[in-house]
């Protein structure tokens, strides 16, 4: 079945609604196995399929789906790129409405099908033709549309975003304050798709001086043009290269509008501007560090507190591990236990903590291990804090990648910050209680997993626990749990150092005068 | 706050212990790979649609997509679908249990060796008359000797085991026998496929081929060690035991 889909439908799934037929093919096309499969639903590109609202001179397409077969779609795809060949080429009476409808043609084409034709559109040369349309002085509906059209020829594969490199100097040109705003958006969109592709693409623009126009369309208070603006920056700055961050906080005007919208934009606008901010604090220090300085912590900790859509939730809480994680600055100096911000924040950890939603427990525990990796106050206040509860609960119910970040959690509750080479210290106000309340089984479980860095951390939290529980019971309690056994599998293990590990501990604790003093009863 | 501080100077060399770091993750870690897809999903409409298996499922081909898990244990390299599966194949393939003392064996050779030394009593009455009876542990070698100590020399001479191996622990008092032994009844009795249970339905061809794979595997672990007291780094070189054996007069069988 999967690989039908594959083979069949080469591209995105569909956007709009068209029943629950086309439901069911983009619920198949989504869950379907397969690299190429996968690569598309990751695949940061949005075709625009609805009219940017806000000229009423463009009038509005009924919302039917054409539903053509492939074939006629290519060729009719083809008709419509000569269409607008001839019409370019047409200097007579009423050559700006024969453009404008070739090109409109062409637009319901690449919006309307399920399956947008565009592998038909650029061999049949679109491209160049789209190119012509966006020359300066040309009427805004050409604009509009000609852009239309190279947004969605750039929403699906590699190559076909690629083509548009010819176009994307004018693209850029018309995000000029002079051009009307759905001109720009339209413009903005397609190089969202652009910039959407790849590393490669995304230096070409940068280096055309895309940012700034983009970055200053999302300045102002609404509009959906703010959104697009704010959506296509996320993509142009994800990197791997943090000099685009960088390059756009130091944007007159940007933090300011971050902070604003975060602070009063609707949940669509917010979502957008979160992501732009996770890409800042993931990728840039100086970014992270101005955000930091500024009002974003705790906006961001408003916004997770108040909101209720997911959408919105995972960009918020991944900012606020971004920020935490990139800048010791959060924890020691604004963090600081005892204050109003520190109790929210725990606060709004604890309410992801308890949503259904995997994503937000997950990075909730992630974003809670580093707070427990602060100092030692740090930990008290986690550790008496709401979160512990739930986290335990989580290491017995929940789902892998999840009880890995929570053993990150409680582990750093149970040890010191580290101090110069040595040992760091135990604290064991933490370690017997969280022992007690039976969190030693889930760790052993860890120790069993074929995941590497899950298997390390399970062995290095039964160290604590051999090495720390009082009257000697640590290796009591490790037996009891199966740990001995759960160690001695990595006496076969291809992996040294887990062997070492596992057999240090095992000759350490479990030698050869183990259980000598118990007499058989 | 009371910490404990520990002086213990010989502690495990090298072990890293627990330290608490800030972790930071690159955008495209495959940590937010989920995150990542339901921001697009959701752009596209589709993340509206998909039912909580179907989001499971295609979370969980999220996690583990791209990643080939393959068993790590030495000589095995199977190749699994899931991080779960390892729990089921471990059980299946590598747990070769004494069915009287519970010691877990990588292998059935390993384990029958390990049944005719700790528990048959014509096995010591052989030894007792001066029969060679204790096999090298390398597959391959085919020596015996008249008793462990000697065997064990022979492995740290021949096969570069550490001279503080010990194959068999010396029996300790029952208290461990007995909470293994109940363990594995509670197992039992919880209707879950045993270690045990697995090993015997497991054919032997099964068994074979794991054990075959060990020994003639290319890929030679740079370090392995049997039973439960032993350290770190011999090498167990099954292509050299090869070669010496050819070499070898010694007692064979």
């Amino acid at each position: 079945m999967a690989e039908d889909g594959l083979a069949s439908h080469k591209r995105d799934p569909i956007k709009s609604s068209v029943g629950s037929v086309a439901a069911q093919k983009r619920r198949q096309n989504a869950v379907a196995v397969g690299k190429e499969r996968r690569e598309s639903l990751v695949r940061a590109k949005r075709l625009c399929r609805v009219g940017i609202s806000g000229d009423s001179d463009i009038p509005l397409d009924s919302d039917m789906m054409i539903d053509e077969e492939q074939s006629i779609l290519e060729a009719q795809t083809l008709s419509a790129v000569e269409e607008l060949k001839s019409a370019i080429a047409f200097q007579g009476k009423g050559a700006m409405q024969k453009k404008v409808g070739a090109l409109r043609e062409l637009r319901r084409l690449l919006s309307r099908s399920e399956f947008p034709p565009v592998e038909a559109a650029l061999k049949a040369g679109a491209v160049p033709l789209l190119v012509q349309c966006l020359s300066f002085g040309s009427p805004d509906e050409q604009l509009l549309e000609a852009a239309w059209c190279l947004t969605n020829i750039a929403a699906g594969k590699p190559e076909e975003t690629k083509a548009l490199l010819p176009a994307l100097p004018l693209l850029i040109a018309h995000l000029g304050e002079k051009s009307s705003l759905p001109v720009a958006e339209q413009c903005a969109w397609a190089l969202g798709n652009v910039a959407g592709e790849g590393e490669d693409l995304r230096n070409v623009l940068l280096a055309q001086g895309a940012l700034l126009p983009i970055a200053r369309m999302m300045l102002p208070n609404k509009g959906s043009t703010v959104r697009t603006a704010a959506w296509a920056l996320s993509n142009l700055i994800k990197g791997p290269d943090s000099k685009a961050a960088t390059e756009l906080i130091r944007v007159d005007g940007v933090l300011d509008a971050i902070c604003r919208h975060l602070r009063k934009a609707d949940e669509e606008l917010a979502t957008e501007v979160a992501w732009v901010v996770v890409y800042l604090s993931a990728l840039s220090n100086f970014a992270t560090n101005m955000l930091v300085k500024s009002d974003v912590l705790q906006l961001l900790i408003q916004r997770l507190a108040t909101s209720n859509s997911l959408q919105l939730l995972i960009p918020l809480l991944r900012s606020l591990g971004n920020l935490i994680a990139g800048d010791s600055h959060t924890i020691s100096a604004i963090l600081i236990p005892g204050r109003e911000i520190t109790d929210n924040i725990i606060e709004v950890l604890v309410k992801c903590l308890k949503s259904e939603h995997r994503v937000l427990k997950k990075e909730a525990a992630w974003v809670l291990s580093n707070i427990a990796a602060g100092s030692v106050e740090h930990k008290q206040f986690v550790y008496s804090s709401e979160a512990v509860p739930l986290l335990l609960r989580l290491l017995s119910t929940a789902p892998f990648d999840i009880r890995k970040e929570v053993a990150y959690v409680l582990g750093n509750l149970c040890v010191a910050p580290a101090e110069g080479n040595g040992k760091p210290d135990l604290i064991l106000e933490h370690l017997v209680p969280l022992v007690g309340r039976g969190c030693l089984p889930a760790f052993i479980d860890l120790v069993r997993s074929v995941d590497t860095e899950a298997a390390r951390l399970g062995l290095q939290f039964i160290e604590l626990v051999l090495r720390g529980m009082p009257n000697g019971e640590g290796p009591k309690l490790v037996e009891q749990e199966d740990g001995i056994e759960a160690m001695e599998r990595f006496q076969f293990h291809e992996n040294e150092d887990l062997r070492n590990m596992a057999n240090g501990l095992v000759d350490r604790y479990f030698g050869e005068d183990y259980g000598l003093d118990e007499l058989a009863d | 706050m009371a910490m404990v501080v520990d002086m213990d100077a010989k502690g495990e060399l090298g072990f890293p212990y627990w330290t608490p770091v800030r972790r930071r993750l690159n955008p495209d870690s495959p940590f937010f790979a989920y995150g990542n897809i339901q921001r697009e999903l959701f752009a596209k409409q589709v993340a509206l649609d998909l039912t909580e298996d179907e989001k499971n499922h295609l979370q969980n081909l999220v996690d583990e997509d791209g990643r080939d898990i393959f068993c790590p244990i030495v000589g095995c390299g199977a190749r699994l679908t899931f991080l779960e599966d390892f729990e089921d194949h471990y059980n299946a393939r590598h747990a070769a249990s004494c069915s009287v003392c519970s010691r877990v064996y990588p292998t059935s050779r390993l384990l029958s060796i390990h049944v005719s030394e700790a528990h048959d009593s014509f096995f010591q009455a052989k030894v007792a008359r001066g029969y060679a009876m204790y096999e090298c542990l390398v597959e391959g070698c085919g020596l015996k000797f008249k008793n462990d100590k000697s065997r064990q020399q022979h492995l740290v001479d021949k096969h570069k085991f550490p001279r503080a191996f010990e194959f068999f622990k010396k029996a300790h008092p029952s208290k461990k026998a007995r909470q293994k032994h109940q363990r594995k009844e509670a197992i039992q009795k919880r209707g879950e496929t045993s270690s045990k249970m697995e090993v015997e339905g497991e054919t032997i061809d099964g068994l074979v081929s794991a054990v075959s794979r060990l020994s003639t595997s290319d890929s030679s672990p740079s370090s392995i060690s049997f039973g439960r007291h032993h350290t770190r780094g011999f090498i167990f070189l099954p292509r050299a035991v090869k070669r010496e054996h050819s070499a070898h007069n010694g007692t064979k069988g």
